[in-house]
């Protein structure tokens, strides 16, 4: 999954002489909290609310600056960016480093788009998420090569499609893999994996079971 | 008034082949149970539905699908509709079979709208994992949607209820943003089953929100504490709603004996539940409803269930023990043994060591799913 596939386009921005208090009502208005500052066309930094609240609070070191000076005197840069062709999790990992809530994205100088902590969490739930009606299986692998292709071929064999499949590491020299199925009868899925020695964690085995 | 019962023998042609779940051996066996027990029969034989009744709800392309899939013709893209899949696979003449099971609910719907009768039951259908485009869950028409739809066509409101283990997602979805469609779905959690969906959050969208309703339980709930949550969630929906009718999925597959799921009832849950519904149709549905089947894989489970909502809803006494012959007949036929008493005997399953925390989860499910429906009920 790319940046591209989670970021907000078009992106909301101001001039670096916009003011606070207009920077803050435009965030109220819109219900944002981040907004790339611009000078003649190019990305010079970023406001958040937490700039403008913590810049206009009374317990501000040396004092609350007024609410009527440009952003500029206080926006962030310079300015951590991304390219809409980086994978998610590099965007991810960018924004937990720095501790920081947005990412611009930058295609050459352009400013193209905007991937916020709540795009990520989007991306979470589309790549974890039911896109498909879909059974669950959960089998705990092997951590060696053609485990996963051991799995995959005896579920094409049944003709059943995989919808998505997740793998992390689990125990010790074991992955779990959680894995969307296109079939209703798991249970059919998860006895013949079983004969054929996986350690199917889910659906479970229930000895009081009789037709 | 007791029910009337609509089913025709032509529901046996949805078969999907002899190592298929989803078997017309249910309603045989069901069938020749109820006959064993000695009260007379008596069925509407229902009209097969149109094609232009299936597109009240399904797509044009995916009809032709089904259609051609029915004659042995072939397209590419048959997978992106769910058909020839491992759960729906093709058989000849299976848009002519599904268009029997959607008639056959549409004809009860027909019957509760036109007066011949308050509740019908309906042997058969209860295919709620159809969608408008795909076939699923060896769901091919979606016979209650159809239902739904002439229902609501006809100004009336309308609460679906879905008792099946399985999210009745196809039902859910069709009518999403539907203001004059409840949509009440209890089933096991699809965190861990099929389909996936059914969770607290999905309430519906645009005049449909605070409207669609679902229960995801824990896998291993028992009677007491789906019937706890049941209650608590349903009486206060269609106390609010106020539907002018019922319609009742009736799925069997939440029994402790369904090879396909992991929640635990009993059929003496299911004799609670029955009632239940009955009340809850006579208290806000002005008497109302439609029942059909469902899913329900354990033969042994699906025939008593189903025999008791027919026994319930034509107010006849429940036998204790089940007719010798009928047990004969087909404890030979399938080759093991089949439970001889309609009701559970005790202590039928292992006991379930986390029985406390599982009444805990299912019970502040519910209350999340009531706080997030209930700012829309206005």
């Amino acid at each position: 999954m790319l940046v591209k596939d989670v970021m907000n386009s078009p992106v909301l921005t101001v001039e670096a002489s916009v003011t606070l208090e207009e920077a803050y009502h435009i965030m109220l208005q819109r219900n944002i909290r981040h907004i790339p500052v611009m000078r003649e066309g190019r990305l010079v930094g970023m406001i958040t609310d937490r700039d403008i609240r913590l810049a206009t609070s009374p317990f501000a070191p040396g004092g609350a600056k007024s609410t009527a000076i440009p952003v500029e005197e206080v926006m962030t840069q310079p300015v951590f960016t991304a390219e809409p062709l980086d994978p998610v999790e590099e965007a991810a990992r960018v924004m937990r480093e720095r501790k920081i809530g947005a990412l611009p994205i930058l295609e050459g100088e352009r400013l193209v788009g905007i991937v916020t902590g709540i795009d990520l969490l989007e991306a979470l739930l589309r790549l974890t998420g039911v896109e498909k009606p879909s059974g669950r299986l959960e089998v705990c692998l092997e951590d060696r090569p053609g485990e996963l292709a051991r799995l995959s071929s005896e579920l094409a064999q049944q003709n059943i499609n995989i919808h998505s499949l997740l793998t992390y590491p689990y125990g010790e020299g074991t992955v779990n893999t959680v894995v969307r199925v296109g079939t209703l009868d798991t249970r059919k899925v998860a006895r013949s994996l079983r004969q054929k020695g996986f350690k199917v964690q889910w659906p479970p085995e229930i000895p009081s079971k009789s037709l | 008034m007791s029910a009337l019962v609509v089913y025709s023998p032509q529901y046996r042609l949805y078969n999907f082949g002899p190592r298929h779940p989803f078997s017309p051996v249910r309603l045989e066996m069901l069938v020749d149970l109820l006959q064993h027990l000695g009260h007379p029969l008596h069925f509407v034989e229902p009209t097969q539905a149109t094609r232009e009744e299936v597109r009240s709800v399904h797509l044009e392309s995916f009809v032709r699908r089904v259609e051609a899939a029915g004659r042995g013709e072939y397209f590419p893209d048959f997978v992106h509709y769910g058909i020839g899949t491992a759960d729906t696979p093709i058989f000849p003449g299976m848009d002519e079979a599904a268009r029997w099971l959607v008639g056959g609910t549409l004809t009860a719907a027909r019957m509760v709208v036109g007066g011949p009768a308050k509740e019908v039951l309906q042997l058969g259908g209860g295919l709620h994992h159809a969608q408008k485009d795909l076939a699923s869950g060896f769901c091919v028409y979606n016979d209650l949607s159809v239902a739904i739809r002439y229902l609501t066509d006809q100004g009336l409101r309308v609460a679906y209820i879905d008792i099946d283990v399985h999210h009745g997602d196809g039902v859910q979805w069709i009518h999403y943003d539907e203001p004059n469609v409840l949509t009440f779905s209890i089933h096991e959690s699809g965190r861990y089953l099929y389909p996936g969906t059914g969770h607290t959050h999905e309430i519906g969208k645009a005049l449909g929100t605070g409207r669609k309703l679902n229960i995801p339980l824990e896998p291993f709930t028992e009677d007491e504490s789906y019937l706890e949550v049941l209650q608590m969630g349903l009486e206060p929906a269609l106390r609010w709603f106020r539907p002018d009718v019922l319609l009742v999925q009736c799925g069997a597959d939440a029994h402790f004996q369904d090879p396909l799921a992991e929640i635990l009832l009993t059929t003496q849950a299911y004799a609670k539940i029955f009632p239940l519904l009955r009340q809850y149709a006579a208290a806000f549905a002005g008497g109302r409803a439609v029942y059909t089947l469902g899913g329900g894989y354990s033969l042994d489970a699906t025939s008593r269930i189903w025999a008791l909502l027919y026994l319930t809803l034509q107010d006849l006494p429940l036998p204790d023990h089940l007719p010798e012959a009928w047990l004969r007949r087909w404890g030979t036929q399938l080759g093991h043994f089949l439970t001889h008493t309609l009701f559970d005997p005790e202590g039928a399953y292992p006991e379930i060591p986390r029985k406390a925390e599982i009444e805990r989860r299912n019970r502040q499910v519910t209350e999340r799913m009531l706080e997030s429906v209930r700012p829309y009920w206005n």
